[in-house]
């Protein structure tokens, strides 16, 4: 039987894929050492070389987000018809990529996809810098920041006006800043076991200190990882409404108003499944070089590739159908206005090009992981991961810019251009998401290894199960 | 040092066992010997450990329904104090009290709220963290109850000799057994 060829194999049997999540003959010493590993060894030349890049685009944030406050968002490109660019552009791609984290970490534990183990913390921790990265738009956009909470957060002011409820921008703040409080939170009581692992495990004085410190004295008890178990599934589950609420209600952001190729029934579902789409392409991007240098490749296997190349087809197939409902409904529904939006404006007019490109980057790029041959290597998927990600983000130029620079009246017609300074702040949004990514990868374990250990225990005693009817169960 | 009689140091048994299965038999033999202030030590949630220590239903589902329910409430009514009691607008003529435009926010702050206490409820509340210091530390075998071993530890009652719960430790199938001793600060 094929069965007894896999018994020990570490991995749960799945009878359409038996390959193991797991590779190799681990225990829970040896789980700990190899995925500790990287945290222990000194950061090596690669670290170093990707850390100083990233350095210095973080240090375009710096530059241009201080110009932005010297000189206010006059020194962005937007200004009427296009009040809204690069600033919404990126808020909502990083947004949309950190969706991609808590579907991994929630959704998945929820399905009890086990080859979710592998990744979750390594993709909850994107959403966190992620949404970082987001919140730095929106915050900025205000243009005086520092007053920002006068309008955003209701507080009582002395002249006793509050936030108008009934905006879909008012929501997005009570969402996005929920989102992020909870992403925290589920990360941080995913870790604390780890943490405690690392204080226990480690060699220098200080790294005890400080690992201790945040483990805040965990010291494994049964009564209370009874408790733990179920908070942990009550984030999840939580996490996933609200994971699904976020970009529904960024997605109000357009949907709720009036203009043509923004006034759509369809955003809602279609913004989600365009996060989650993007999400998993840049937890790939990561992933691949990450899983070379970091010594994961018995946790993170081709097979885990290969499942995040099945769901970037997936959702890029509702992305695709997204795209083509848009089209079917401006052309069904008569509407003069958004027939000419999608028909004439995005197919030919002057941002044709970013149109072609996302088109080609979120719809033909995916249908190649049909072929097993291109889900299963590296390079390809991860060329591939890399396109997504620029064609979501044309998808978002494409809605705000595309949508606005062409309104009801010929006579409020405008066009955009980014300054230097959009480009550098998006730029730099970039380095502090990778230098970000970076010290996680240097300081904190990339995989949950408490809960690969109880994948592994789980996968032990399986293998154990099967054979002990026939021959009599040895122990 | 003055070493007054009010410092009584707490002592605990710590018993090692080589799998998890015979962790979760011992703990369950020892709770049926009648040995209170149990608990267990393992780098993973060990399946039915639970049962094996004779626990409850977990307190952590109420804890979250109460902060979510709280979270939908408070939102609820703020906004409804805001927009309609305290300074309401007219915007586009639609009514001060929207409840369609009230959902969102109260949803994102019982989930708000929901988690939060299922994060702050089982940390603080339950688990008492943090908490530096606990008698068991003393032990440097310890340090691999979060790494790969797999313990028991029983707290020694005020007047019992810690050698019947070690000498019930073994009976029961625990191959490194030691007492640990709070240290005194």
């Amino acid at each position: 039987m094929s069965a007894s060829a896999h018994a020990h194999s570490p991995g749960p049997q799945d009878p359409l894929d038996p390959r193991p999540f797991i590779e190799g003959q681990q225990t829970d010493k040896s789980l700990n050492d190899n995925l500790l590993d990287h945290v222990w060894r000194g950061p090596g030349k690669g670290w170093w070389a990707c850390f100083s890049i990233a350095l210095a685009l973080l240090s375009c944030l710096a530059v241009t987000l201080g110009y932005t406050l010297y000189k206010g968002i006059g020194a962005w490109g937007n200004n009427i018809p296009v009040a809204w660019a690069f600033d919404i552009i990126n808020f909502v791609w990083w947004i949309g990529i950190g969706h991609a984290g808590t579907l991994i970490s929630a959704i998945l534990l929820l399905f009890q996809q086990k080859w979710r183990t592998s990744i979750n913390r390594f993709a909850e921790a994107m959403t966190l810098f992620a949404v970082m990265c987001a919140l730095i738009f929106p915050i900025f956009h205000t243009g005086r920041p520092w007053f920002a909470a006068y309008w955003l957060f209701p507080y009582p002011s002395i002249q006793g006006i509050w936030p108008q409820f009934k905006s879909p921008l008012v929501w997005d703040v009570f969402a996005v800043s929920t989102y992020f409080t909870i992403s925290l939170l589920f990360w941080f009581l995913g870790l604390i076991p780890d943490l405690a692992a690392l204080r226990d495990s480690s060699q220098s004085k200080k790294a005890r200190f400080v690992y201790g410190l945040l483990a805040m004295g965990w010291r494994s008890s049964g009564r209370h990882w009874a408790e733990y178990k179920w908070a942990y599934l009550l984030l999840a589950g939580l996490s996933t409404p609200l994971v699904l609420s976020v970009h529904t209600i960024v997605s109000f952001d357009f949907a709720t108003s009036i203009n043509p190729g923004w006034h759509t029934t369809i955003f809602p579902p279609y913004f989600v499944a365009g996060a989650i789409f993007s999400g998993f392409a840049m937890v790939v991007t990561w992933l691949i070089p990450a899983r070379q240098f970091l010594g994961l490749k018995h946790v993170v296997t081709m097979r885990h590739i290969e499942n995040m190349a099945k769901v970037m087809l997936a959702t890029g197939m509702m992305v695709s159908y997204g795209y083509i409902m848009e089209h079917f409904v401006a052309w069904y529904s008569g509407n003069r206005y958004e027939y000419d939006m999608f028909f004439k404006v995005r197919w030919q007019g002057p941002f044709a090009p970013v149109f072609w490109l996302m088109a080609f980057c979120n719809v033909v790029v995916p249908q190649i992981f049909w072929w097993k041959r291109f889900r299963t290597s590296l390079v390809v998927v991860w060329i591939a991961s890399l396109l997504i990600n620029v064609g979501m983000w044309c998808e978002r130029f494409n809605i705000i810019v595309t949508s606005l620079h062409r309104d009801f009246l010929p006579g409020s017609w405008g066009t955009y251009s980014p300054t230097w300074v959009d480009i550098g702040l998006f730029t730099g949004t970039i380095g502090l998401f990778s230098t970000l990514f970076l010290l996680f990868l240097k300081f904190l374990p990339a995989v949950a290894v408490q809960e690969i250990k109880e994948l592994r225990h789980e996968a032990e005693h399986e293998a154990h199960a099967a054979p002990a009817g026939a021959s009599g169960g040895a122990h | 040092m003055s070493h007054g009689d009010a410092f009584v140091p707490q002592r605990y048994i710590l018993a090692e066992f080589p799998t998890p299965d015979g962790l979760l038999e011992g703990t369950r033999k020892m709770r049926e010997k009648g040995w209170k202030g149990l608990d267990t030590h393992t780098p993973y949630p060990v399946h039915g450990i639970e049962a094996a220590l004779g626990l409850g239903r977990p307190a952590i589902p109420k804890i979250v329904l109460a902060g979510g329910l709280a979270g939908a409430f408070l939102g609820y009514s703020m906004m409804y104090f805001m927009n309609v009691v305290d300074f309401p607008i007219n915007i586009g003529n639609r009514p001060p009290h929207s409840v369609p435009a009230f959902i969102p926010i109260t949803f994102e702050l019982a989930i708000l709220l929901g988690g939060s206490s299922a994060f702050f409820g089982s940390l603080l509340a339950l688990f008492k963290l943090p908490q530096p210091y606990h008698p068991l530390f003393e032990s440097a075998n310890f340090q691999r109850a979060s790494v790969d071993s797999y313990f028991l530890s029983v707290e020694v009652p005020v007047g019992k000799r810690p050698e019947d719960i070690m000498d019930d430790a073994r009976l029961v199938g625990a191959t490194n057994v030691e007492v640990v001793e709070e240290s005194e600060r």
